[in-house]
Parts: structure tokens; C-alpha cells; sequence
């Protein structure tokens, strides 16, 4: 099921599909370690605010808007 | 007795203060960078008769200067020009702390990596061919283990002889990119003032991604209207 990061439920390993945004912010997120692809997960997240995600050995904070932006794909455990 | 500047430098949580806190001793003077709140550490290590002068820079992931930790890690290496700039790379975690390695040979910083938590990487069953990396990338690259303090005294060698070598590693891109470069790089000469300040090499990659920071100087010297007609 693909969704936004920013609906994710915590602690579950989900995998980057796309980033929804221009291209400053498709490379910010790729620096990052965002890029199509990857696995990640959200460690401490809520409906408002920033999360806290951990992708490629790192944890990341992230706000709702970016997080909205990145579409990943939630496999059912 | 001589002098040398040297740069720390690293993603976050790499092990930066503990390495600076075992060459420094611990004795350090903390204050801000100009006109930001971001702490700014420096700290003196004397080795086999060089004097130098440390400074903890902020941990960034990239130099894109897309945040005020990474313009100021950017613009203290490009306008400072440190006698050498350790980059310190989590060992359990290379694939993502050598994309700032790369942005540091681009800048023609004169590195020295120091390939930190090996005991963790050797915990989780990697085999770091530490020559193979050194080789590939053209820098010294030198196993350390920061909490024990394992690897400093080779560390330090390698920071003086950095010192005294200077600049040799170098980023090659597809034939055509570097054909690309030396075209920019070609009119950006013509400014002596700017290539000066800034390498030709790493203003030409940054106008070819487009960089904010650099687009905004390059408009600045006038010289936007010549580079339109090489870069579109
Ligand atoms: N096992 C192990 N742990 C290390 C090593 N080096 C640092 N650490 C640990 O890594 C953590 C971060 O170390 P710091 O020295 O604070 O790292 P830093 O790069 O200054 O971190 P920031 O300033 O937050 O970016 C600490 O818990 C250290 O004890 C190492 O070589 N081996
Ligand atoms: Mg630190």
C-alpha cells in the first residue's frame, strides 16, 4: 500500500517510491539518504509535527511537510 | 616553530568532539562563529614539533549550504583554506559518510579521513580494504577507534605529512562534464579576483548543479551573461 512517510505507522520498515517536489527539494531529501528505493522507517511520529526517521544508519527529523511529500510504499507484515 | 590549521569535520554523531577532546587534550576555547549561534571549538595539539591549530566544525551530511551548519563548514573550507581538513567517517556507515567525502575532494580540500568506530565495523563483519579506499579516493585513510583513543598517534602523522604535501586527490566526472568544467572554468579565470578566493574546478560543478550559494556570486561578478552561453 503506498502512502505518504508522514501517515506511516511507527517502527515499521517502509520503502522510499518517490518524493513529490522540485528538484531543490528532491536533492535536499537525497542527501539526506531519501532516494527512490530505500528502506526506511519511522521511529516517533504523531498527526502534527515533525518525526523522527531513521534511513541509511541515521536518525533524521523531519516536518510534516516534507514528510507528506515523500510517498513510500507500506508492505503488510 | 611552524603553524598548521586543521578542520574536523564529519556527519553528525561520527565521533568529531571525542577525536578533538583526544588531540587537544580536552583544553579548548569555545565561541561562535561570526554572527551565528552555531559554538565554534578550537584547540592546539603539539606533535612532532608542529603546532596545530584545531577547529571542530559543525557535523553536516552534505555541503550543499542548504543549512547555516553547512554554509559555515562550506565557506570555512572554501575561504579559510585549512592546511588540512580531517574528514571523520563512521566506518559502520561508509556508503553514506563518503558523499560528503566526495563534496570535500571536490572543494580540493587536503584530506585526511579518518575511518572512526572501526571497532564497530568490525563488530557488525566488514572488511574495510583501508588501502584499497586510500588508493581509490587518493588520500591517507587512517583506522580509529575514538573512545579508546585507538589510532590518534597515526593521526597525527598523517595530518603532518597532509601539511606538508599539500593538495593531490582530485574528482574526475564523464568526458563530457569535463569538458563542461574546463569551458566554465575558462571564463570563470578571467575574474582573477574570484579564482583567487574560490577553486575554478569547484565553482564550475557547483554553476553545473545549479548551487544557490554560487549562482548568487557568479551574478554578483557579472559574469552570468557569459556563462548563459555555455551552460543554457
Ligand atoms: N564504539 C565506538 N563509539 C564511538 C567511537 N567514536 C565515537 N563514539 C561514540 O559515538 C557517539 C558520538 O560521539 P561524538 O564525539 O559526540 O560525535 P560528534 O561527531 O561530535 O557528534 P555531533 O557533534 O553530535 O555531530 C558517542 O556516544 C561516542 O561515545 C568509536 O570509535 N567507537
Ligand atoms: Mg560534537
Amino acid at each position: 500500500m503506498r502512502m505518504p512517510l508522514g501517515l506511516a505507522p511507527e517502527n515499521r520498515v517502509v520503502r522510499v517510491v518517490e518524493v513529490r517536489g522540485g528538484r531543490g527539494l528532491i536533492r535536499r531529501l537525497s542527501e539526506l539518504g531519501f532516494l527512490k528505493g530505500e528502506w526506511v522507517r519511522v521511529l516517533k511520529s504523531g498527526p502534527s509535527g515533525p518525526a523522527l526517521v531513521e534511513v541509511k544508519g541515521s536518525r533524521i527529523a523531519l516536518g510534516r511537510g516534507v514528510l507528506m511529500r515523500i510517498i513510500v510504499e507500506c508492505v503488510p507484515p | 616553530m611552524k603553524e598548521i590549521e586543521v578542520a574536523l569535520i564529519g556527519n553528525p554523531n561520527v565521533g568529531k568532539s571525542l577525536i578533538f577532546n583526544n588531540l587537544t587534550g580536552g583544553r579548548a576555547h569555545v565561541g561562535n562563529w561570526p554572527g551565528k549561534t552555531v559554538e565554534k571549538k578550537e584547540g592546539r595539539c603539539i606533535h612532532k614539533g608542529v603546532t596545530m591549530r584545531i577547529i571542530d566544525l559543525p557535523g553536516v551530511y552534505s555541503l550543499t549550504a542548504a543549512s547555516i551548519d553547512e554554509l559555515i563548514a562550506r565557506s570555512y573550507i572554501v575561504e579559510e583554506r585549512p592546511d588540512v581538513v580531517v574528514d571523520i567517517v563512521d566506518a559502520s556507515n561508509l556508503e553514506r559518510n563518503l558523499y560528503l567525502t566526495l563534496q570535500l575532494l571536490e572543494l580540493e580540500a587536503n584530506l585526511v579521513i579518518a575511518l572512526n568506530k572501526s571497532d564497530i565495523a568490525e563488530g557488525l563483519g566488514y572488511e574495510i580494504d583501508v588501502k584499497g579506499l586510500s588508493e581509490l579516493l587518493g588520500v591517507p585513510v587512517v583506522p580509529t577507534i575514538a573512545t579508546v583513543k585507538v589510532g590518534m598517534e597515526e593521526l597525527k602523522d598523517a595530518i603532518v605529512e597532509a601539511s606538508k604535501r599539500g593538495v593531490k586527490a582530485k574528482v574526475r566526472y564523464r568526458e563530457d562534464i569535463e569538458e563542461l568544467i574546463e569551458r566554465i572554468g575558462d571564463i570563470l579565470k578571467r575574474d582573477e579576483n574570484l579564482t583567487k578566493k574560490y577553486p575554478a574546478r569547484w565553482l564550475a560543478i557547483k554553476i553545473i548543479e545549479g548551487d544557490g550559494e554560487v549562482m548568487r556570486l557568479i551574478e554578483e561578478r557579472g559574469l552570468i551573461e557569459e556563462l548563459r552561453e555555455v551552460i543554457g
